[in-house]
């Protein structure tokens, strides 16, 4: 006989059935019955974040490093609204994470009560999908489909919202094997061969090709980079990757020829601007990327490999799309390669090479080092070298000090890279640190940050103190918003309206007060000798890196610019104004 | 360049469960597509499917988008295009109530009656008239319409579907 539970059981039950180890949440009224429950057991680890927000960022850290899904749980109202950001990130970047809400009592819906809000209907456009729970019948299957749905196809956040009366109220559960079937949504994952055929014949032709990779690579899983990895060796194909991508190879390959688009390389951009086949691989052609879309490669086949049927030509038209699961199309593209006995002339790309050899002769992150101040790209070389061989865990906040890291270290391993890409939210790496370091407690996790960022979940201090996690916080304080700095100088007539970091707390007593370690340098001969320490040390750390103020991010494409139309450095001018239509995108 | 826009009729099945149609409207406006049309109506009780139709209007980029943003709702069953498909009937209902002024009322009944419109209600201030046809027939029933006092009217929406095979259905 299955003994009936109540509906907060049901939630924790459903949760181990999952196989969720760590949840990370904060408490409130409509929510009670299930922290209650939470408390009578010890299969689920809950973390106490200090804001919402954090929490669902701490679940995408922790999602993004292990594949797995990220578990949030808050309280009705302002706990729920709190999500929204977090919610939106995750469904940008594509990250599984379920979160579930407390509502109030059914009967008290659309009454305006305590802590109400519709966030069901306020998370419809930043969920992938989402439930609100009316009847206790409908609970088990709400949790299990959540689950599913955030993992298979493109993944993406789910919200379960539970009225506190459904958590009191009594029914069986018979486990997940006895829910009623929630696997309706079933994406299309395998591709036709005939498409794969056709893929193969577009590489073999190709005098001038160009691996453009993204984040879907590493959602894919480790097979799909193992295959991409195979297929790279094979085709001897140069290879880019976006911010979201960055790791899906290792960047350290001589075929890896740097991140591409705004703040991207020369050589990525101008190869991407003068391929002739163009194969684009789990990434969106998003605007970052594309700049000027009439002018984006214009010359080039394009091969789009995606799950998501919606990413198909939405901002380019591409020639071949392959709907699938990553790593099968790669499989199929391997084994029909194999079984065809098909090789791939070096020679037919030598041209090629010789002619991106001669941009990356440019060096086109080369900057001009100071023995006085603090340059903030000569840190990150630093840290890069004195860390890589640890394979450290690298989160970023947002802005110039993300775009810097992307560009100067290394990443050797899929899933080591946790950045806010589609939505730039500010404040993300610090509990994506958080959960990152939740799921390798024994790694070493970076967060590189800015001194304007790192403010906006700084109260996160305190969970990392609780928990004891040994976070490392690597801030390049220019005591700017740098990279809002950097557009008014270039578009605004150097009017640095509101990008200066007035009164900023003492980085190294604010971190002492957590019970952290606080250390400071500004001189580039301390700067080894602080990356030592900070790795040393057990506990968490912040670092005030001092860095030069007037330090701007190149290479860059100005908004409404093509690939061919970069900045290199601070003497570039712009060749002319920036268009009318430029001056309005962001 | 302009690329052409040009008219399609999106029919949807949709499990009926609450905030369905938000879900569809919602993607329609955060998204900036156009509804031209859209009804809305339960059509099998017992599987709790809802059929939804959509009139819309883009490129052809923006309709294959639009496509497959709907496609990905959890909800969404199946999505057919039915301007797309060889022959298709599209139908509206409409409701029109007039102001009767003695001297015009069996020049209405008679008016009424050639067009080929039900009266569903009359009393000596109003008659409420129904019609259903295409909109091109609707638009031409509203235009002749006016020659009198329209009071209010409603108009359903368009519903359509495929001739011959039950596309809809997977």
């Amino acid at each position: 006989m299955m003994k009936k539970l109540t509906g907060a059981r049901i939630v924790i039950e459903a949760l181990i059935q999952e196989n969720v180890k760590v949840i990370f949440g904060y408490p409130g009224g409509a929510v009670l019955p299930i922290y209650d429950e939470l408390f009578k057991q010890n299969k689920i680890r809950h973390i106490l974040v200090r804001h919402e927000q954090a929490a669902v960022h701490a679940a995408e850290g922790y999602a993004r490093s292990t594949g797995k899904v990220g578990v949030v749980l808050v309280t009705s109202g302002p706990g729920a609204t709190n999500t929204v950001t977090g919610l939106t990130d995750a469904m940008m970047d594509s990250v599984p994470v379920v979160c579930i809400s407390g509502q109030v009592p059914t009967h008290m819906i659309g009454n305006d009560a305590f802590q109400e809000a519709d966030i069901v209907g306020i998370t419809r456009p930043c969920t992938k999908h989402n439930y609100l729970v009316k009847e206790i019948s409908k609970l088990a299957e709400s949790i299990h489909s959540a689950f599913h749905i955030a993992k298979n196809g493109r993944p993406g956040p789910v919200l379960v919202d539970i009225p506190k009366d459904i958590q009191t109220f009594e029914t069986k559960y018979g486990g997940k094997k006895h829910t009623k079937s929630f696997a309706f949504y079933k994406p299309n994952t395998k591709p036709s061969l005939d498409t794969i055929i056709k893929f193969v014949t577009l590489l073999e032709k190709s005098k001038k090709p160009i691996f453009y990779v993204g984040g879907g690579v590493i959602n894919s899983g480790s097979r799909a980079s193992l295959y991409l990895k195979k297929l790279l060796k094979i085709t001897g194909f140069p290879c880019t990757q976006t911010l979201m991508g960055l790791g899906a190879t290792p960047t350290s390959d001589d075929q890896f020829i740097g991140m591409l688009g705004m703040h991207g390389t020369y050589e990525a951009n101008l190869s991407m601007n003068k391929s002739d086949l163009m194969i684009c691989i789990g990434a969106r052609f998003d605007d970052r990327i594309t700049g000027k879309v009439s002018g984006f490669s214009p010359k080039s086949k394009k091969i789009h490999l995606d799950i998501d049927a919606s990413s198909f030509n939405k901002s380019v038209n591409v020639d071949l799309l392959i709907q699938g699961d990553l790593s099968k199309i790669l499989e199929m593209t391997l084994k029909y390669i194999e079984k065809k006995g098909i090789s791939f002339s070096k020679e037919k790309i030598s041209a090629w090479w010789i002619q991106i050899n001669k941009w990356r002769a440019k060096n086109c992150l080369n900057y001009k080092n100071s023995k006085s101040i603090i340059k903030p790209q000569y840190a990150l070389q630093r840290l890069d070298f004195l860390t890589k061989h640890l394979d450290p865990f690298i989160t970023t906040e947002v802005g110039q000090h993300q775009m810097w890291a992307a560009q100067f270290l290394t990443f050797n391993k899929p899933k080591h890279w946790m950045t806010s890409g589609g939505l730039g939210t500010m404040g993300y790496g610090l509990p994506a640190a958080m959960g990152v370091q939740i799921a390798y407690p024994k790694d070493l996790v970076i967060d590189v940050a800015g001194e304007a960022s790192i403010l906006m979940n700084i109260q996160e201090m305190s969970t990392i103190k609780q928990y004891r996690l040994p976070v490392k916080i690597f801030i390049l304080n220019n005591h700017y918003m740098g990279m809002v700095r950097q557009w008014q100088e270039l578009l605004h007539g150097n009017r640095l309206s509101e990008s200066y970091m007035d009164s900023l707390p003492d980085f190294v007593k604010l971190a002492e007060s957590f019970g952290a370690t606080g250390l400071r340098v500004s001189k580039p001969g301390e700067v080894d000798d602080l990356i030592k320490e900070m790795i040393k040390i057990k506990g968490p750390v912040i670092c005030d890196v001092v860095v030069d103020p007037k330090e701007n991010c190149f290479p860059m494409i100005p908004s409404g610019s093509t690939h061919d139309q970069m900045l290199l450095g601070p003497n570039d001018k712009l060749e002319g104004e920036i268009s009318e239509e430029g001056m309005v995108l962001v | 360049m302009t690329e052409s826009h040009s008219k399609h009729i999106l029919s949807i099945m949709v499990d009926n469960e609450p905030g369905v149609l938000a879900r569809i409207v919602g993607l329609f406006s955060g998204r900036g597509y156009n509804i031209e049309s859209l009804s809305v109506s339960e059509v099998d009780s017992d599987r709790f499917l809802s059929r939804v139709t959509v009139v819309t209007s883009g490129t052809k980029n923006i309709i294959d988008q639009i496509k497959a943003q709907v496609r990905k709702l959890i909800p969404v069953h199946n999505l057919i295009d039915i301007t797309e498909l060889k022959s298709f009937i599209g139908k509206e209902l409409i409701l029109v109530k007039l102001d009767i002024k003695q001297k015009t009322v069996i020049k209405i009944h008679e008016h009424i009656k050639n067009i080929g419109a039900k009266i569903l209600f009359e009393d000596e201030t109003v008659i409420i008239i129904e019609f259903s046809g295409t909109p091109t027939e609707i638009s031409s029933l509203i235009k002749k319409m006016k020659v009198y006092n329209i009071v209010e009217l409603t108009r359903s929406g368009l519903v359509s579907m495929a001739l011959g095979k039950d596309y809809i259905r997977r």
